[in-house]
């Protein structure tokens, strides 16, 4: 029969070992052990246990996560989501909950952006800092007046 | 010239649906040696016969079963000239009527007469069991599996494996979901109380084992226990398939459109 383009699934009641690539979305309920790799999407269900690196265009973590991982695109953590190692990624968003212990590198380009939980969009690093600032001073003025 | 290979009929709906198939061929000019399976002449023999006669279409007309053992004998015996292969599926439930299923015998011997070719994959369970629908394991209790496929390996406590020919595997693990109280309500308002848990994964190579040998079946027959070794043939088959449906518009139309 013809080739559809479905992508990967690994069931609740897998357990995996070794190297899984996709040129279609991926996504894991059960556990893996090893590189998982696709040009489109990862998705980190809730019961999913992950050691290994993660490389995609664009991860999506609910389960937990021992391991390396890096998107071309964005990266959300759920709430119930856990990553333990280093974030590589152009986009980046935590929501409240989550858990994230490691590095999180974002490649110096004008457009990366941080994502705040409440959607605000903030263009480089640099904005972010100067924002709590900029409040304060405004709080100082207040007290002044 | 054409070659038909019919199943053995299982009722009487069925032989006349053959029947007319036989007296439409003929209208459509596509008449050949009509040839039907049976204990004395299995499907696979009466294929070598048709291939041995240097026929350059060869029809199979029956259930998923019998259009497999047709499709693993021409991959098999790998003749020397082009040979293309018909399919007119008459189980209204299998995997092929989807693509090869047709209302009317009209239509079949339509789908013939046009020769549209596509080539196609084929699965080969070693040593020399190819498969252009699906190999299956069904198991009566859930059991424990290892599947080693490219670059990984698996373990999963599985009901039932479904590889096609293409060699996309399909585990299923079913789960009985909440309470008594529950499945009585679902069995009530007629759902079904039971949930699968699914696995999808695509191959080149799978190698397959279990603690204790289990059957894989190709249709209703069983063709092999595990441990197996499945690889996929590309572009294996050259088949028959239906014409795509052009949609003209007409003028006026078109002017209905614009205005």
């Amino acid at each position: 029969m013809k080739q559809q383009q479905v992508g990967t699934i690994v069931g609740s009641s897998v357990h995996l070992t070794g190297v899984i690539k996709d040129s279609s979305d991926i996504t894991i309920f059960g556990s893996v052990e090893g590189e998982v790799s696709s040009e489109q999407k990862v998705i980190i269900e809730e019961s999913a246990h992950v050691k290994g690196p993660i490389h995609a265009a664009e991860i999506i973590v609910s389960g937990s996560i021992n391991g390396t991982i890096s998107a071309k695109g964005k990266i959300e953590l759920n709430p119930s989501g856990s990553v333990k190692g280093n974030i590589d990624a152009t986009e980046l968003l935590i929501h409240s909950g989550a858990i994230f212990i490691g590095k999180c590198t974002m490649p110096e380009k004008a457009d990366s952006k941080v994502l705040h939980e409440d959607g605000e969009e903030f263009e480089a690093e640099d904005d972010v800092t100067k924002k709590p600032t900029a409040s304060v001073m405004d709080d100082e003025e207040e007290e002044n007046e | 010239m054409y070659y038909y290979i019919f199943e053995s009929p299982k009722n009487s709906s069925e032989r006349t649906y053959y029947e007319r198939i036989r007296d439409i061929a003929r209208e459509f000019s596509i008449a050949g040696e009509v040839t039907q399976s049976s204990p004395a002449r299995s499907a696979d023999e009466l294929t070598q016969m048709g291939i041995n006669k240097n026929y350059s279409t060869i029809v199979a007309i029956g259930s998923d079963e019998h259009v497999n053992k047709v499709a693993s004998q021409i991959v098999l015996s790998n003749p020397p000239f082009p040979l293309a292969m018909g399919i007119i599926s008459t189980d209204s439930k299998s995997m092929l009527h989807e693509r090869w299923g047709f209302k009317k015998p009209e239509d079949a011997c339509e789908t013939l007469k046009y020769r549209k070719l596509e080539r196609f994959d084929v699965g080969l369970i070693e040593p020399d069991r190819y498969f252009l629908t699906s190999a299956r394991i069904e198991c009566s209790k859930p059991s424990r599996i290892t599947l080693e496929v490219d670059r990984w390996k698996a373990e999963a406590i599985i009901d039932r494996i479904e590889i096609s020919g293409n060699l996309y595997i399909l585990l299923e693990r079913f789960l009985k979901e909440g309470s008594g109280l529950k499945a009585a309500f679902n069995w009530l308002v007629g759902k079904e109380s039971i949930a699968a848990d699914r696995s999808v994964f695509k191959a080149k190579i799978i190698r397959l084992s279990s603690q204790h040998p289990l059957p894989v079946m190709i249709g209703n027959e069983v063709v092999a226990k595990t441990p197996i070794n499945i690889y996929r043939k590309l572009n294996a088959l050259n088949i028959i398939t239906k014409r795509d449906k052009v949609i003209q518009a007409d003028a006026q139309g078109d002017r209905k459109l614009d205005s």
